[in-house]
């Protein structure tokens, strides 16, 4: 065996010791069982007959008013879209706008469509240029707002993709909410390198919105280490989910977590979240949390803060007179030191924790001498193999005498609360 | 374990059939997805997608006994499909806050894989694929002609291609630098 393939059988041998993860089952099983069960196709062609008789009995019978959407399905947007939208699309629930305009770069931009409803506007939208695309098609357009009689809405975000030629792009825009009074919408954007701002108005029809399933009050309050959070209200359109609250954390912000660890979950599953946003205001901080819509049949739906920010007071002495790196372990999390250093700046503690713990109150002391943490520098982190992602960093600290003691007081991190709020559905 | 007793259950139906069939080749699977990916994190997630479809599509396949091959092929096919969308689709939020973003340094990969890594990026991507499917996951040629659905001729000549390179640019002994010296 020559020595390339010597290596090439070494990454072999490396992956072969890889096993499913532990959680292998248990993720492909829940994929599975969010699918309805299927049934056999044993379809016979008098049934066939029967099931189209009965089809046209709905549509004219039961279900006229889904002539009211656009009826039509808006293609090649499938891969800039969720599931649930997907879904939303095929039953053609949006109005077809389908106007166009030109950039000064000369691109062209069409709204294809939007849906609406209660929580939010969605459009979709194409881009398209026969010179081609940049790349950076920021550069070409930049949405906005969309404005309109009684409506001032800020865009929250969108994806897009681009075609494997490089003139075309589909994508999806995410605004706030559109007033039921407007009867014109305008879309307004910024073009080109210089910003220059642009715009296109097309009709809406405010019927055509979709309807709200849920929406209801909450009420709820859960406590934290540092203080309070309290879920209001609750609002489910077919496209997402919102759950307004509020919050009074003091230092919720010290962890990049925020209410990640939040977890919407219906009929046993969890929903999908989309995102949060924190408002803060003189007297605590407003949020809301936004899941993907909610099954048709609906019968749990339970809120549970599973993680939020933690604080425990620790009061922790160290000793830093070991030269090799020395672990420790904090309330269950750890913390490793790996290189204690006197330098030009003082005295430099380089540590590793997990991705979302925070020391507080952390001082060095030098017999009955101590020193407050100056700054802290050169941030990594690092993604093991497990997932599990380790911070390093280093302090600083202004003296220039070698510690023997490093002073913790405290430490924030993500906790488990596991509390649920039981919502009830009618 | 009875494959084909298993996959008509499944056709008819049963969600469990379908997960003991995935369960019982699950690190193959798992590896499989992870040679494409690159991390845990991607793999779980085209394996999620994985068993949806085959679950949605198992009407379709014809020869019981061809279970495995035809799954691992429907999951090469997402895996790629994923890594392209993944190159392409760019997230507005990035767009407005490329310049300020203060980026963090994320590791996923250990040295060994960047090595790897490194080794192979001379190749093209049907050849790294090739290479990859037959010396890491010891496949052989008829099934990778399967799962990346080329003739088994085009299989053969990517990998002979590949090695060539490989011995071409890594040599025998000396390593790249030395050689260059010399010339």
């Amino acid at each position: 065996m020559n020595e390339i393939e010597g290596r090439l059988n070494e990454e072999k041998k490396r992956l072969d010791a890889i096993t499913a993860p532990e959680e292998f089952e248990a993720r492909l099983r829940g994929a599975l069982d969010a699918k309805p069960s299927r049934k056999p196709k044993h379809r016979s062609r008098y049934l066939m007959v029967a099931a189209v008789g009965l089809l046209c009995f709905m549509l004219i019978g039961y279900n006229y008013n889904a002539f009211a959407y656009y009826g039509k399905k808006l293609f090649g947007f499938d891969e800039v879209i969720s599931e649930t939208l997907q879904d939303l699309n095929e039953k053609g629930m949006g109005q077809i706008v389908d106007k166009k305009t030109t950039l000064i770069d000369g691109t062209e931009l069409t709204i294809d469509g939007i849906m609406t409803d209660a929580n939010q506007l969605i459009m979709y939208y194409t881009l398209s240029n026969p010179q081609g695309l940049k790349d950076t098609f920021s550069d070409i357009f930049n949405p906005d707002k969309v404005t309109g009689f009684l409506t001032n809405a800020h865009g929250g975000g969108g994806t897009a993709i681009i075609n494997d030629s490089g003139k075309e792009v589909k994508g999806t825009l995410y605004f706030d909410p559109v007033s039921p009074f407007s009867r014109k919408l305008t879309l307004h954007f910024r073009q080109g390198v210089d910003n220059r701002e642009g715009s296109v108005t097309f009709p809406y029809d405010p019927n055509k919105a979709m309807q709200t399933q849920i929406h209801q009050s909450i009420k709820e309050t859960i406590k934290v280490d540092k203080g309070t959070l309290t879920f209001k209200t609750i609002k489910a359109t077919p496209t997402s989910t919102v759950i307004e609250g509020k919050m009074d954390v003091v230092d919720y912000d010290r962890l990049h977590f925020g209410l990640e660890g939040v977890e919407l979950i219906a009929n046993g599953r969890s929903i999908q979240k989309l995102g949060y946003g924190v408002k803060s205001s003189f007297n605590g901080s407003k949020f809301d949390l936004r899941f993907d819509g909610l099954p048709a049949q609906l019968d749990s739906l339970e809120l549970t803060v599973k993680e939020f920010i933690g604080y425990k007071e620790l009061e922790e002495q160290i000793p830093l007179t070991s030269d090799e790196e020395i672990h420790f372990d904090l309330e269950g999390n750890d913390l490793w030191i790996k290189v204690v250093a006197a330098t030009e700046k003082g005295i430099e503690v380089t540590f590793k924790t997990d991705g979302n713990v925070l020391l507080d109150g952390v001082s060095i002391k030098s017999g009955s001498r101590s020193t407050p943490l100056k700054t802290t520098i050169g941030h990594k982190l690092e993604k093991q193999g497990d997932g599990r992602i380790i911070s390093e960093r280093t302090m600083i600290f202004e003296t220039k005498t070698m510690p023997d003691h490093l002073l913790v007081e405290g430490i924030y991190y993500v906790k488990q609360y596991n509390e649920q709020i039981e919502i009830p559905v009618h | 374990m009875d494959v084909v007793r298993l996959v008509k259950k499944a056709k008819r139906g049963s969600k469990e059939a379908l997960m003991k069939l995935i369960m019982a080749e699950k690190d193959h699977m798992y590896r499989l997805a992870f040679t494409y990916m690159g991390n845990q994190h991607d793999a779980m997630d085209v394996l999620e997608e994985m068993i949806v479809r085959l679950y949605e599509n198992i009407d379709q396949l014809k020869k019981e006994e061809a279970f495995y091959s035809w799954s691992k092929t429907i999951l090469v096919n997402i895996c790629k499909k994923t890594l392209r969308k993944q190159k392409k689709l760019v997230l507005i939020d990035e767009w407005h806050s490329s310049i300020e973003n203060e980026r963090i340094h994320l590791n996923t990969n250990s040295d060994d894989q960047m090595e790897i890594a490194e080794m192979l990026s001379i190749l093209n991507e049907n050849q790294k694929e090739a290479i990859k499917l037959k010396y890491f996951l010891d496949l052989d040629y008829q099934t990778i002609a399967e799962m990346t659905n080329v003739p088994l001729g085009t299989v053969k000549s990517r990998i002979y291609e590949a090695l060539r390179k490989l011995k071409d640019h890594y040599g025998g002994e000396g390593n790249e630098r030395d050689r260059g010296s010399i010339e």
